[in-house]
């Protein structure tokens, strides 16, 4: 069993407001593996970005990390002094954003920032740093590398504006990549050669990724396991093809049913009544307890532990062997 | 006044739809640069009809131009050519302001953005009644109050939020309250610019489900804009599919998806991701969508087309049975299904 | 399916208003409370001060010569009455004339504020919504009067005034005339504020959904932008006020604003100045202090409300 290359064990982040403490992030724990592409869902407000950015230690104040931890392969991170960390950010941590044009600074070509990227993390000289880059260019797919890379970024179309950040991400040869809604601003013919290409290279490097988007479909191509977050817990984690084929917890099959697909047509599609809680406003026991019709009490005052079914952890009380039917039924 | 089409039921027709922008620099710059003036074609003779109670999808990726259609449509934007005839009244027809006057109540409006549709500093009463009052269609404010909280019932809210601030609601809440204003002056044919994209999935589900709930009570008409085509094809009758400009198929939905013709078309579909998990087979998709102000000759698609010929690069394919396309014409696209088994 | 409309439950305004984070934010800044209550309490004493004067400062009938040069909290020589604030060459009571004074100064303050928020309002709000060559003359206009001093412009318009009024009434309209001067010297900062907000509005949807129902031009600029676009104009009125009573002080002092029959804290300032350096330093000193301490709390009460209404500070 190789080591995961990240751990997030109960992972807490809290904002200070006036008005007293949120709980943005409660308990969060997963593993990626090497190779792994890690799919975190959620809807708005379920916490998935700010998982990713409190990882890389990326959280401005009010946000803070209150209690858990993170380990870089077998190395803690999360408690490293602010250097140190920036350190660990950009050699060994990848990142990709939604938005590729805030992404790459508008003023300065695209050969100048790689090059950047690349001599800060080896001791390359200009030279072989810019034989690199054109390697990377060629390597997510950019025509004409040689002469492209001499280029602004507006001078990109968005994809390819977005392959460019991929290049830079993986630039610095990371163990990790974490991509923030990689796919969401871009058309749906440029998302699927995004996701292939993302696929592809990180399964070459073995690099792990986490991948966070509210899009199901994105992950249903791209993930080989996927954890559903609901108000700042994640409430199943499984091999993608069982969670979105055969949630287990009453909020992921909800989820899946919902999403309108090429083949349901005159279905009505699923419907989850209510909304996600505010943070303010997060129920006892099981979070997502009054909007779900299998609730029974000890929803309502514990909140569920991690129960293995199948290949998958889902936390619900459904799934506790040691309920007796009648409790269920009431 | 143009009599309406004989054999259709068609609630509204559409004929030949243009739209130019000017994009050309400021005067002065091209003085300078001695540049010409620049003009963007976003909208270049489109033609579809929308019949009564149905719900026509316009699909198409950014720079399709289905956005600007749709506000043509309905009259926000001036249309550069071409004709939009809502039963039997032309939209653009100065002389007939009576009638078109009579015509914009039936005509409604749902758009993308839940936060920027609603007027943040008015009560939701007030933003639906505003309709009402301003087609005098009720007198006294207790028959508006009264038919305020009928709207709000209808679209699955309460009628005691009618004293709420948009802020105070949800994204979905706020689009149910766009639909109700969208009905309170009984309109008929409503145009949907992304109601639901900005949305949650789960959120989606439940104003997709009302929309098709209304539209079968109160007999609606829709234009439903998206680029989702997973949404489309749970909402649609019929659907054009547009790309830079221009309408390259129009098909009925079922069809569309089970035996799409153009080559875009089955690109499109071929792109969307595969949430059944099935493996099935896909063309890679190649290229991406060029821009609007220099678009390729003749058929704007073929530089990413993998049947392209040489009549592709110079002639404009013309829409023959609902499809665009010189290789469907000249019999030659049974080539794509090779080239998926490949 | 109803939604539940205990969704958000129904807050009372007190509680609406406990909780908002204007509140919270002025109850956190120490330095605006203080503020606050100053620019009130003065407020309070100029509205009230045909009751708290002691005298009538300016009916000659109330003077009595001997009480000339009385010093503050000394008992006039000629009629026994204690002057709190000392008194001037002729007798005058300065706290009487401080409360009437200052009582002018702020009703020409809020005049001239009331007259170019209204002015640059209408006026940014046409240009930001019709756009095109209107909104083009309206912005150069504004552009050309703010690479102007306001002083200069606000005597420009004086000096037409007098030009134009007969006379025998300068002193009777001095008072509007100046109410207009500084009015109209003050209009373009708002108008280029509400144009810039007008124009990200306008391609607000809710916009376009008024348009689609017919809505003319004039009701959604009324209607619709007009509420949206208030908030940074609050934040100028504010400081515009303390900007406007200054202005009126300087123009008064330099004798081009209210004659001397007619009080206001600039005319004191004025007539104050002449024994400052003969020892009678209460003439100027008290009414300098009022117009400092007055603008200084309206420009903190500005700066709060500034940074209180601003999201990304929050």
């Amino acid at each position: 069993m190789t080591q995961p290359v990240l751990s997030v064990r109960n992972l807490e982040v809290e904002f200070v407001t006036r008005r007293g403490l949120l709980r943005a992030i409660d308990k969060v724990s997963f593993d990626i593996a090497p190779g792994e592409v890690l799919g975190v869902v959620g809807e708005s407000g379920a916490g998935k970005s700010l998982t990713g950015t409190a990882i890389i230690g990326l959280i401005d104040p009010p946000g803070r990390i209150a209690g858990g931890e993170v380990w870089l392969k077998g190395r803690r991170i999360d408690n490293l002094p602010k250097e140190e960390l920036r350190k660990v950010r950009g050699k060994r941590i990848g990142m990709i954003f939604q938005d590729p044009l805030t992404s790459l600074n508008p003023l300065f070509r695209i050969s100048e920032q790689l090059i950047e990227t690349i001599r800060t993390h080896s001791d390359m000289n200009e030279a072989q740093a810019r034989a690199r880059a054109v390697g990377l260019l060629t390597e997510v797919g950019i025509p004409a590398p040689e002469k492209r890379i001499d280029s602004y970024p507006h001078e990109f179309s968005g994809g390819m504006r977005q392959r460019v950040v991929i290049a830079l991400a993986l630039a610095a040869e990371p163990e990790l990549i974490i991509a923030d809604e990689p796919t969401t601003a871009l058309d749906v013919s440029v998302q699927a050669q995004i996701i292939t290409l993302i696929k592809k290279l990180c399964r070459e490097r073995g690099t792990a990724v986490m991948l966070v988007t509210h899009d199901m479909g994105v992950i249903a191509e791209t993930a080989d396991r996927v954890a559903v977050m609901y108000a700042g817990r994640i409430v199943e984690i499984g091999p993608v093809r069982d969670v979105v084929k055969h949630a287990k917890h009453p909020y992921a099959k909800g989820l899946m049913g919902a999403i309108p697909t090429l083949a349901t047509a005159e279905t009505r599609l699923l419907q989850i009544p209510g909304s996600m809680p505010r943070l303010n406003a997060i129920p006892a026991g099981c979070a997502f307890n009054p909007r779900c019709a299998e609730a029974f009490e000890r929803c309502r005052t514990d909140r569920p532990e991690y129960i293995p079914v199948e290949n998958s952890q889902v936390a619900c009380w459904l799934y506790d062997k040691r309920q007796t039917k009648r409790e269920v039924a009431a | 006044m143009i009599p309406p089409l004989a054999q259709s039921a068609a609630l509204v027709t559409v004929r030949d739809l243009r739209k130019t922008f000017d994009v050309s620099k400021p005067w002065l710059e091209r003085v300078i640069d001695r540049a010409p003036k620049q003009f963007l074609k976003a909208v270049d003779g489109i033609s579809f009809d929308i019949r009564k109670g149905e719900t026509f999808a316009l699909v198409g990726e950014s720079g399709s131009g289905k956005s600007t259609v749709a506000r043509m449509v309905v009259g926000l934007l001036p249309v550069s050519g071409g004709e939009v005839m809502v039963d039997g009244v032309s939209m653009s027809e100065v002389a007939n302001s009576a009638a078109r006057e009579l015509l914009r109540r039936r005509i409604q409006m749902i758009f993308q953005d839940p936060y920027a549709s609603l007027n943040p500093r008015w009560r939701v009463a007030d933003i639906i009644a505003e309709p009402i009052r301003a087609f005098k269609l009720l007198d006294t404010n207790k028959d508006i109050t009264d038919r305020v909280g009928e709207l709000l019932t209808l679209v699955g809210l309460s009628p005691l939020d009618r004293v709420k601030f948009p802020h105070q609601f949800s994204g979905g809440q706020r689009q149910r309250v766009a639909i109700a204003r969208a009905l309170a002056s009984n309109a008929e044919f409503i145009v949907c610019d992304e109601p639901t994209s900005a949305l949650d999935v789960s959120v989606q589900a439940q104003i997709l489900n009302l929309m098709r709930d209304l539209q079968d009570r109160l007999g609606l008409t829709y234009l439903f804009i998206s680029h989702n085509l997973a949404v489309v094809r749970h909402m649609a009758t019929s659907i054009g599919v547009m790309y830079l400009g221009r309408l390259v198929e129009v098909a009925p939905a079922a069809q569309l998806f089970s035996a799409p013709r153009h080559p875009y078309t089955r690109m499109l579909l071929d792109a969307v991701p595969d949430l059944e998990m099935s493996g099935r087979a896909r063309i890679p998709v190649q290229g991406e969508i060029p821009s609007p102000i220099n678009p390729p000759t003749g058929c704007t698609f073929h530089p990413r087309c993998p049947l392209v010929n040489e009549r592709c690069r110079a002639e404009a394919p013309l829409p023959i049975n609902g499809v665009a396309c010189h290789a469907v014409e000249e019999g030659r696209d049974g080539a794509m299904e090779l080239r998926k088994r490949a | 399916m109803t939604m539940a409309a205990s969704d958000t439950p129904r807050l009372t305004l007190r509680k609406r208003l406990n909780d908002s984070d204007l509140w919270l934010s002025f109850k956190a800044s120490k330095i605006t409370v203080v503020a606050a209550i100053t620019t009130v309490l003065i407020v309070m004493l100029a509205l009230l001060a045909n009751v708290l004067a002691p005298q009538d400062a300016f009916d000659p009938k109330m003077l009595n010569l001997m009480d000339g040069f009385a010093h503050p909290m000394e008992r006039g020589l000629g009629s026994g009455n204690l002057f709190v604030l000392g008194a001037d060459a002729q007798g005058r009571d300065m706290l009487s004339a401080l409360l009437y004074g200052t009582r002018v100064s702020l009703f020409v303050g809020l005049s001239s504020v009331i007259l170019s928020l209204s002015m640059g309002v209408s006026l940014g709000l046409i240009a930001g919504y019709v756009g095109g060559r209107t909104e083009t003359i309206i912005m150069r206009v504004a552009d050309v009067q703010l690479s102007f001093p306001a002083i200069l412009i606000a005597l420009l318009i004086f000096g037409v005034a007098r030009g134009i009024i007969p006379p025998n009434q300068h002193e009777s309209t001095a008072v509007f005339v100046i109410i207009l001067a500084i009015g109209l010297s003050n209009w373009a900062q708002y108008a280029r504020t509400v144009r810039a907000s007008a124009m990200v509005e306008r391609n607000k949807d809710y916009v376009h959904a008024a348009r689609l129902i017919g809505i003319k031009g004039f009701a959604i600029m009324a209607r619709h932008i007009l509420p949206n676009v208030t908030g940074p104009v609050l934040v100028i009125a504010t400081i515009n006020l303390a900007l406007a009573v200054i202005e009126e002080a300087t123009l008064s002092f330099f004798g081009v604003g209210l004659p001397v029959t007619q009080p206001s804290l600039g005319t004191l300032i004025r007539f104050g100045q002449q024994y400052l350096l003969s020892g009678e330093w209460w003439i100027l000193f008290f009414p300098a202090l009022t117009l400092v301490i007055l603008g200084l709390a309206i420009n903190l009460l500005g700066d709060w409300l500034r940074d209180a209404l601003n999201p990304k500070l929050r």
